[in-house]
């Protein structure tokens, strides 16, 4: 018996042919951020932007949170135009090194922007309550912004791209300039986002950290989109097999094991043999974890 | 329409916070308020050989030009500054994108942070005219026990029907002149032009890509403003000298530019000239008319600005 297909989930962005141009007027010339770019991205899906500086994931952010009007094409988000309120009900974002207003805490900070989404009350305050828990800044509710590390400012960034509990969310590398703890953090927290059935857009220059989230990717250069695809279709090195032994193999037990291949006619020069090494990152993680707490703590005035 | 205005409530509530907490606006006020309570200083450059209480009128006549000019001056400073910075600090710390990116209308942000001007300024005035009342009222307390004083050294001057008459007299005159009723007309109308100022200054700032552009021009429209009156004034008095192409580039002046000169009026307040409050609220909508306009115009260039 045949299994019918799964319907694929709806569309939360879709852009056709967008692009933005800047006219440089004194130039006389034309500067293309974006060009022609299509895209679509399912519900619940992690998304990737991949690019160097100045390839365009900024303008596709801001095009698509009806920052900037593009110059041809369009966007949409759940279906509707990204300026609309509909559509900002339902987005989060976190820009790119954000900085809020320095004169506010935490909480203040938190209840500033969820009373702008209509959120009051008993709510409000339970939803800065769950966030404050979710980004770990209950040492930051009653500090002034202007006294945050780059991490806190991040993650306060984060909880007010989640007050009001949107079903996408825009992050405009979310790890820049925070350390690499700090950076798994967030990666763990985008994850459960994912969980929780959220749409994640996000641009970052950590690719490994891209790998380790993202269900798709799309890789820009001088605005325009070159490469997209799933992380499985686009990092599975075809015409090869690699084969992971826990066990470290002698050069007789190597020269066995190629001779015994190469009858399946490979070539033997073909073949090689390494040590599996762990990233910098693993590494780490691994060191830091693994030690003590060793935090200096609070102490109360005599 | 409710939560339309809630929101501006909120973003406008958020950026007096904001000044507030800023220390240069605050030095700036608090220079204002010192200079207003010194003005008291500056009213015994009054000429000497007056009688007394002629003497006392006169200081308090200086006292009220100086508080009120001070009060014009600082909130002129205050509503340029303040207005001037609001949209290229949002640009720049990036604080814009976050709200933008929440349901909120760029009118919405824009107005907002209009109120919240409206709001410190308001505030300003009302801690400058505090200063300026309590100033009066601490020369009009000197005024009357040199007055008193005075008589004292003359002897039994209460039983002597003139001397009384005269010293009543006095004691109104400095009264008349310290509790001038006109005097709330005047700070109402210079809040009015302050709240001008900022409103030219909010316009130019939507479409401006640096703050001092936006101080600069200001200034420059605040100028035009006040030699406006002068030149309509001229033209109206040789209207038929004037070509076709002066008289439309006057006309298109006086409908771009505020006419500050209007304001004036509270200088004939301070001279003691009496002002009808008709007179004044043909002003005020005058102003409020502007004010509007100008907001429209800020909003509608706002809209389509690219951040």
């Amino acid at each position: 018996m045949e299994t019918s297909a799964i319907a694929a989930p709806p569309l939360a962005v879709e852009t056709i042919g967008l692009t933005k141009r800047y006219p440089l007027t004194w130039k006389r010339k034309v500067l293309v951020a974006l060009d022609h770019l299509d895209l679509q991205v399912r519900q619940g899906e992690v998304f990737g932007l991949l690019g160097p500086n100045g390839s365009g994931k900024s303008t596709t952010l801001k095009l698509l949170l009806g920052l900037i009007v593009p110059s041809e094409g369009e966007a949409r988000v759940f279906g509707l135009s990204p300026d609309s309120l509909e559509a900002r009900n339902r987005i989060g974002f976190l820009p790119e090194n954000p900085y809020f207003y320095a004169f506010l805490n935490g909480d203040e900070t938190l209840r500033f922007y969820g009373k702008l989404c209509g959120l009051s009350g008993a709510k409000l305050e339970k939803r800065i309550e769950e966030l404050i828990d979710l980004v770990g800044l209950q040492n930051g509710r009653e500090r002034p912004l202007r006294s945050y590390s780059k991490g806190m400012l991040q993650r306060i960034g984060l909880a007010q791209a989640m007050i009001h509990d949107p079903d996408l969310l825009f992050l405009d590398e979310p790890t820049a300039g925070v350390d690499p703890l700090g950076s798994v953090q967030i990666r763990d927290l985008i994850l459960r986002l994912k969980k929780m059935g959220k749409t994640v857009i996000f641009s970052s220059h950590l690719l490994e950290q891209v790998q380790e989230v993202a269900d798709r990717v799309a890789i820009f250069s001088l605005g325009k989109k070159v490469l997209e695809g799933s992380l499985e279709s686009l990092l599975t090195v075809n015409q090869s097999t690699q084969v992971l032994i826990p066990t470290e193999m002698t050069p007789q037990q190597q020269d066995k094991l190629r001779q015994f291949i190469a009858q399946g006619g490979v070539d033997e020069k073909e073949i090689r043999f390494t040590r599996p090494h762990l990233s910098l990152e693993q590494l780490y993680l691994r060191t830091v974890q693994n030690q003590p707490d060793v935090a200096p703590k609070e102490q109360s005035r005599p | 329409m409710i939560s339309s205005l809630h929101r501006i409530l909120i973003i406008g509530r958020n950026t007096l916070t904001e000044a507030v907490r800023q220390k240069v606006l605050s030095v700036l006020l608090v220079f204002a308020l010192i200079q207003i309570s010194s003005s008291i200083f500056i009213s015994q450059l009054a000429t000497p050989d007056l009688d007394a209480a002629g003497l006392f009128a006169e200081q308090i006549k200086l006292v009220k030009d100086a508080g009120c000019g001070a009060i014009g001056l600082f909130g002129f400073f205050i509503a340029l500054l303040s207005t001037a910075l609001l949209i290229p600090q949002e640009l720049d710390k990036r604080t814009i994108y976050t709200i933008l990116a929440k349901p909120v209308r760029r009118a919405e942000f824009l107005l907002g942070k209009f109120l919240g001007v409206v709001l410190l300024l308001a505030l300003c005035v009302a801690l400058m005219s505090l200063a300026f009342a309590a100033t009066l009222y601490w020369q009009e307390s000197i005024g009357l026990a040199t007055v008193e004083a005075n008589y004292g050294q003359v002897g039994d001057w209460q039983h002597n029907a003139h001397a009384r008459e005269m010293h009543d007299n006095d004691v109104a005159l400095i009264i008349h002149q310290v509790r001038d009723p006109q005097l709330v007309e005047a700070i109402v109308l210079i809040f009015a032009k302050i709240i001008m100022t900022a409103v030219i200054a909010l316009l130019i700032s939507t479409f401006a890509t640096s703050w001092i552009f936006t101080i600069i021009t200001t200034f420059l429209v605040y100028l035009i403003g006040h030699g406006e009156g002068m030149a309509r004034t001229y033209w109206l008095a040789h209207g038929a000298e004037t070509t076709i192409w002066q008289s439309g580039l006057i006309g298109l002046i006086a409908l771009l530019i505020p006419d500050m000169n209007s304001f004036t009026i509270v200088d004939e307040i301070l001279a003691g000239h009496q002002v009808p409050w008709h007179d004044v609220l043909n002003l005020l909508c005058y102003a409020n008319v502007y004010v509007i306009v100008l907001l429209a115009v800020s909003v509608v260039i706002f809209d389509y600005r690219e951040l």
